[in-house]
């Protein structure tokens, strides 16, 4: 078995003449819960439907379990659990019925551990789709989603439009059936502190780029704001990794990527009166990345 | 503060004030990743931290109990401990400007309280 589940090499693609992905660069480990995340329109969506060989790629290669999905498309989606953006789901159906057509698709579907799932996510098996709740709904999309018992789940912002309560006990179900028999989750979303808690590595998209792809807790060690007063901020210009710099009255704050001990000790070193030194959140960090103030040129 | 500090401060808390005791089994990695929505990975480090402290202990093959506590951490890198986690709070009283008198009764009153709760446990 390979050490990454899905392997993404410059990836591009466009909707007409609007590029939407410029060489996207990105690796799951295998059995990992990774955090795809990324502002509306960041190209998301767009990176899991050609991860499916759901749409033709205009340059670069995406594999799932070293499946190339351009070639194998079929055999990619059997491997795959997927869960789309707001899942449409046939309402005139009864959950019994949709679960027996979704089964039909699948030549390897459990139907022992589908019917487990039917009574561990609450489901009333005998209910019409339409008359189900956005808690149910994205519950039984869940499970159609992992019937065929995949060892590589993608959920698209499988959490849109639920309530907190919702959101932390879908989070729990994927935890508890899919983290604990070892299959990779590869979920996408905007909801940081979502991602947090629940996600060993995340990666960022933006303007169609991955901008940062890391470990969770190594990304929240590893950056750093200072606040400092505005005669050091000369000498800090210096420091590189500058993600964010914002004068605010008396102070200056600066967010610096890739603080390592050494990277902190210059900075100490610059200023031995009292510079102060935070850890962010990944909310914090999310908007240094994609929004900051950063050093010229570094980007574009 | 990341999650797993959080964690480890309730866990550390609870045992400190006598809510879980000496010989408790607490949840498996995966009971606790799935009840608080947390990667199973968080908890991992979690419980391996805490056992490094001698706040919990794991029996091999059966579970994670809560550790006897005698100390076999250094006086010194205790100390240490505890002066990181009173740096932060110094920090706090600094800059919301609670004064070092007003601090130090903060610090006693929490002492005790956890002391006399730990007592009542008893």
């Amino acid at each position: 078995m390979g050490k990454y589940a899905i392997e993404i090499e410059e990836l591009e693609y466009s909707y007409g003449r609007n590029q939407v992905l410029k060489g996207v660069n990105l690796r799951v480990p295998a059995g990992s819960i990774f955090g795809f995340l990324g502002r509306n329109g960041a190209g998301k969506t767009t990176t899991i439907k050609l991860l499916l060989g759901l749409f033709r790629p205009d340059a670069g290669t995406c594999r799932v379990k070293e499946l190339d999905s351009q070639i194998n498309p079929i055999v990619v989606r059997r491997t795959v659990g997927y869960m789309a953006e707001d899942q449409q789901m046939y309402g005139w159906m009864r959950i019994e019925q949709i679960v027996k057509w979704v089964a039909s698709f699948y030549p390897n579907w459990d139907e022992d551990f589908t019917s487990r799932l039917l009574e561990m996510l609450e489901l009333p098996s005998k209910s019409k789709v339409k008359t189900l709740s956005k808690g149910q709904n994205s519950r039984l999309a869940l499970l159609l989603a992992l019937g065929h018992r995949p060892e590589v789940v993608i959920l698209d912002d499988p959490t849109l439009g639920l309530d907190p309560i919702a959101r932390k006990d879908f989070l729990r179900h994927v935890i508890d059936l899919l983290q604990s028999n070892g299959v990779t989750v590869f979920f996408s979303s905007h909801l940081l502190y979502e991602i947090e808690p629940v996600a060993d590595h995340v990666a960022i998209l933006d303007k169609g780029v991955i901008i940062k792809s890391a470990k969770t807790e190594q990304l929240r060690e590893s950056i750093r704001k200072f606040i400092l007063t505005p005669k050091q901020r000369a000498d800090f210009s210096s420091v590189p990794g500058i993600l964010d710099l914002l004068t605010s009255g008396d102070n200056v704050s600066v967010t610096i990527e890739d603080c390592d001990e050494q990277k902190r000790a210059a900075i100490r070193r610059l200023s031995a009166n009292g510079i102060q030194e935070t850890a962010l959140n990944l909310d914090e960090i999310f908007e240094a990345y994609v929004i900051g103030n950063r050093a010229k040129g570094k980007r574009e | 503060m990341p999650i797993y500090r959080q964690i480890i401060d309730q866990i550390s808390y609870q045992v400190a004030a006598g809510v879980l005791k000496e010989g408790d089994k607490v949840p498996s990695v995966r009971e606790l990743a799935a009840k608080l929505a947390v990667n199973q990975n968080t908890i991992l480090k979690v419980y391996n931290e805490l056992c490094r402290a001698n706040v919990l202990r794991i029996e091999r093959g059966d579970g994670t109990y809560v550790s006897s506590g005698k100390q076999t951490i250094a006086a010194a890198q205790r100390k240490k401990t505890v002066s990181n986690v009173l740096r932060e709070a110094a920090v706090r009283a600094v800059h919301l400007d609670v004064s070092l008198e007003q601090a130090k009764e903060l610090l006693e009153t929490e002492y005790q309280a956890i002391k006399s709760a730990r007592n009542k446990s008893e």
